[in-house]
């Protein structure tokens, strides 16, 4: 057993939920500081912000996925732990690159632009939904990277 | 990325809702009765009851901001002239002290008794010494006024530079900028010296100090001149019609400054915006309130509002 080629799929998974999990916790981190403002200004905006709270989770979501997705299909998680190669590793190493780095990079951005969302809110409530979608294109980025992460890992022949 | 104050951004974004519209305006103008006023007033500040209920929720938020600071300046200046010349002839200076402000009147009142000017911050210090010494020595009040004026402006400028934020360089360059013309425009009218006009002009980004001079020394006219040159050709216009409506301009030049920093999403600009923007407020329910109050007619009254946030 090529114990090279294992560690650097492990390193892949534990990027993917590390560093998209970094950029959630910003984003969330900030809307949260945001969205504590309002509520201490005026407290039945409290729903409203918290879907723009929300928003920026999600590429922690998308990292985890993506390091089950890779721990199953080395046998880490069930089964019987794969042999792999140092080209194997080094494949689903890659493959973790797409979520982690977009995944750490838009939930920043994915944060400024809810915590943004949150100053539409306080202002002009009724305009709510706007500040959401705003916030919810930067999303698209983070799912196309997880289709990418989650299409290498399907097609590494293990 | 700049994010700071994101939860005070927010507060503030949701407080700009209960500031007065065009709309409330004009409501608070067509009120017939004192007590009228009072009841619409509070119907709208709600919490916020003055400018120091403002500053002290901004400093709920945000007391490490160096910048916020700058906007209290004046109030600390003027505190100082009001203390100054109060113990000089021993009269309370509580009456005349201002809030909010970044220096108590304890502390003022300790530096000028005990002669530590040490305990007042730094920027303050020198300014103390000399208005002290100057006033002790001369007893001429007009002449440690302009001196304490003249380094608010420059203490605000210097502060404004050091923070680094191009929106505080703009506000001190601004203010400063209006306070030196109608410096000018006085002494010209007053025939003062170029000795104390030297002392009393502070200078800007926005205006050559020596030109300002050499032009408010040949005359009101010369100083129009110079000020159309200068971009300030709609100052000029306003000084020579009426000097109250160069007043309105000032403040309404500051306004727009606030109004476009206020699409901000983070930073200091937002909360100094809204500070801006409820003092203007504040302004107008004053100007309503005497206006009515002598009887000024609904027109003269709508004129004098300063421009407005939102």
């Amino acid at each position: 057993m090529n114990s090279m080629g294992l560690a650097l799929a492990i390193i892949g998974a534990a990027c993917a939920s590390l560093f998209a999990g970094i950029g959630s916790a910003k984003g969330v981190g900030l809307v949260g500081e945001a969205a504590a403002g309002v509520v201490s200004v005026d407290p039945n905006k409290f729903s409203k912000v918290l879907i723009l709270e929300l928003l920026p989770g999600t590429q922690g979501l998308y990292g985890l996925l993506t390091a089950i997705l890779m721990l199953r299909k080395i046998g880490i998680l069930g089964g019987e732990v794969a042999s792999l190669t140092t080209a194997q590793g080094l494949m689903f190493l890659g493959a973790a690159m797409p979520i982690a780095i977009v995944g750490l990079f838009s939930g920043i951005a994915q944060g400024r632009a809810a915590a943004a969302g949150v100053g539409i809110t306080a202002k002009k409530p009724e305009h709510n939904g706007k500040g959401i979608i705003m916030a919810a294109m930067v999303e698209t980025y983070a799912i196309l990277a997880l289709l990418v992460s989650i299409l290498i890992i399907n097609n590494i022949a293990v | 990325m700049k994010t700071e104050y994101a939860s005070a951004v927010a507060a503030v974004k949701a407080m700009e809702s209960t500031l007065m519209t065009q709309n409330d305006i004009e409501q608070l103008i067509n009120t017939s009765t004192k007590s009228e006023r009072q009841a619409f007033i509070d119907s709208r500040n709600g919490d916020v009851k003055n400018i120091s209920d403002v500053w002290d929720m901004l400093m709920t938020f945000a007391s490490d901001s160096k910048e916020l600071k700058i906007l209290l300046y004046r109030n600390d200046f003027h505190n100082l002239k009001a203390v100054l010349k109060a113990m000089i002839s021993n009269r309370d200076p509580e009456i005349y002290y201002v809030s909010p402000s970044n220096v108590t009147l304890e502390e003022l009142k300790k530096a000028f008794r005990d002669k530590e000017a040490d305990i007042l911050p730094e920027h303050m210090r020198d300014t103390a010494r000399s208005a002290y010494e100057l006033l002790t020595r001369t007893l001429d009040g007009q002449l440690s006024d302009s001196l304490i004026d003249c380094a608010a402006l420059e203490a605000m400028q210097k502060s404004a530079a050091d923070c680094g934020s191009e929106f505080m360089k703009r506000y001190a360059a601004l203010i400063s900028a209006c306070a030196d013309i109608k410096t000018a425009y006085r002494c010209s009218k007053m025939g003062k010296s170029r000795q104390f006009l030297e002392s009393a002009v502070c200078g800007s980004s926005e205006l050559d100090k020596e030109a300002l001079i050499r032009s408010a020394l040949s005359g009101v006219e010369a100083l129009y001149d110079y000020l159309k040159k200068s971009g300030y050709g709609e100052a000029a216009e306003l000084l020579k019609e009426n000097p109250a409506g160069f007043e309105k301009w000032c403040d309404d030049v500051i306004m727009e400054l606030a109004a476009d920093a206020r699409m901000q999403a983070f930073g200091v600009e937002p909360l100094a915006a809204y500070y801006i923007a409820k003092e203007a407020e504040l302004k107008n329910i004053r100007i309503i309130n005497v206006c009515k109050e002598s009887g000024t007619a609904r027109e003269i009254i709508t004129e004098r509002m300063r421009k407005l946030y939102v």
